[in-house]
């Protein structure tokens, strides 16, 4: 009996909750108030917001809407602190201290210390900016801490830019390029892969290193200017310029 | 045998009583709150008017807003309190509010009484709000909810 009152006031509860927005509507609750500049066009909402709707959900401290002619016609977004954000429709959720997103081109930018963007098979992480364009399929992720996870494969790099591909509805990395004036850093299950520039192209299947290049696979640790990865056949090559400077050092790590 | 006389006394009793308090339950959550705000307004039947059904508007460059109320009272030389049924409307939007006070000179006009903004596919409901810069910015006041449609 208990667990039947239980049952029958949960679904009183819940369906009163449920009725305060409809579908299809985007509920804004804010502590501190909303602002709202006729001329500027945007709204200025403070404090503990909250944005509820079908495909987007967004918490934040102090977020600004700007709308187009009337009101309910959002153009742009652009969040303040403690922001985190799911979005049902474009695949992707994260969190940061700042958050714009265009509307209409459908590019989300999201920046500050901690900032975090996923996507279906994709983590960005960095403590500067990551932006995705998801009309034009290209992103970027850029300052300290900077990092990008994707189908077992972990890059570390202060500036890492990259491109989609569509493939069953489903945004899948086709291209990246990697950059870092200290050293960045490739991981795969069994190689850990070390430059100051590096570029993966999906089609080719192959990785390549630019400048102080360093493999390590296993115990082995091969160094040199320029080296190639085959991703399907897992296999390397390193060179130098001076024919002399390729340099191998084979450990046991059985020992 | 009658179907009636088959059924538990005790489960009807309780699912008599339970339907009873979630009725009383809905109702306090749906209209206490509007009932408050009723009596607001009641309350302030008694009290005299300086002006009655004032009617005026605040004009800038892009928009006139007319604002209307059953009942106004001066408070100084330039404010004036507007009592019951206060509108403000332009082509944009319409508010509805109570107990607005209104600086003729600085065009200004704020309330700390529940407020309903309504526009195009929008609603905001708040706990008063500041109309300034010629009714360019509406600051909604406290905690509010907005609704996009």
């Amino acid at each position: 009996m208990i667990k039947f009152l239980l049952f029958f006031f949960i679904i009183i509860f819940n369906s009163n909750y449920a009725a305060s927005r409809n579908a299809g509507e985007t509920e804004v609750t804010t502590e501190d108030g909303i602002e709202v500049f006729q001329e500027e066009k945007y709204y200025l909402l403070k404090k503990n917001v909250e944005i509820l709707s079908d495909d987007f959900d967004l918490n934040a401290q102090l977020v600004k809407i700007f709308f187009e002619n009337d009101l309910y016609d959002m153009r742009e977004l652009i969040a303040n602190e403690d922001v985190s954000f799911i979005s049902s429709a474009y695949n992707v959720n994260g969190k940061g201290d700042y958050l714009q997103f265009e509307i209409k081109t459908q590019k989300i930018h999201v920046s500050g210390i901690g900032s975090e963007l996923k996507l279906e098979n994709t983590e960005m992480y960095s403590d500067g900016d990551i932006r995705v364009d998801n009309l034009r399929g290209s992103f970027s992720i850029e300052g300290p801490n900077s990092s990008l996870i994707s189908d077992n494969t972990i890059i570390i790099s202060s500036k890492i830019n990259g491109i989609f591909e569509m493939i069953d509805g489903k945004r899948n990395i086709s291209i990246i390029e990697v950059e870092d004036n200290n050293i960045a850093n490739i991981k795969t299950d069994d190689i850990d892969m070390f430059s100051k520039k590096a570029v993966y192209e999906k089609n080719k299947s192959i990785i390549e290193l630019f400048e102080d290049v360093k493999i390590n696979r296993g115990g082995e640790i091969i160094t040199g200017d320029y080296g190639i990865f085959n991703t399907n056949k897992k296999s390397y090559k390193v060179s130098s310029k001076d024919t002399k400077k390729v340099k191998a050092i084979i450990t046991n790590t059985n020992e | 045998m009658n179907y009636l006389l088959s059924l538990n006394k005790r489960l009807v009793i309780i699912l008599s009583f339970i339907s009873f308090f979630s009725i009383i339950v809905i109702f306090l959550f749906n209209y206490l709150p509007s009932s408050n705000f009723e009596l607001q307004k009641i309350e302030n039947q008694n009290e005299t008017s300086d002006i009655l059904k004032p009617k005026f508007s605040i004009n800038s460059k892009k928009q006139k807003i007319f604002v209307t109320a059953n009942e106004g009272n001066f408070l100084t030389k330039d404010e004036i309190i507007l009592k019951k049924n206060v509108i403000f409307e332009s082509d944009n939007f319409k508010i509805y509010a109570d107990n607005v006070i209104f600086n003729k000179k600085t065009l200004v006009a704020k309330t700390d009484d529940k407020s309903k903004f309504v526009s195009n596919n929008s609603t905001i409901n708040s706990n008063g709000f500041d109309i300034i810069e010629n009714g360019n910015i509406i600051n909604f006041k406290g905690k509010s909810l907005l609704l996009l449609k």
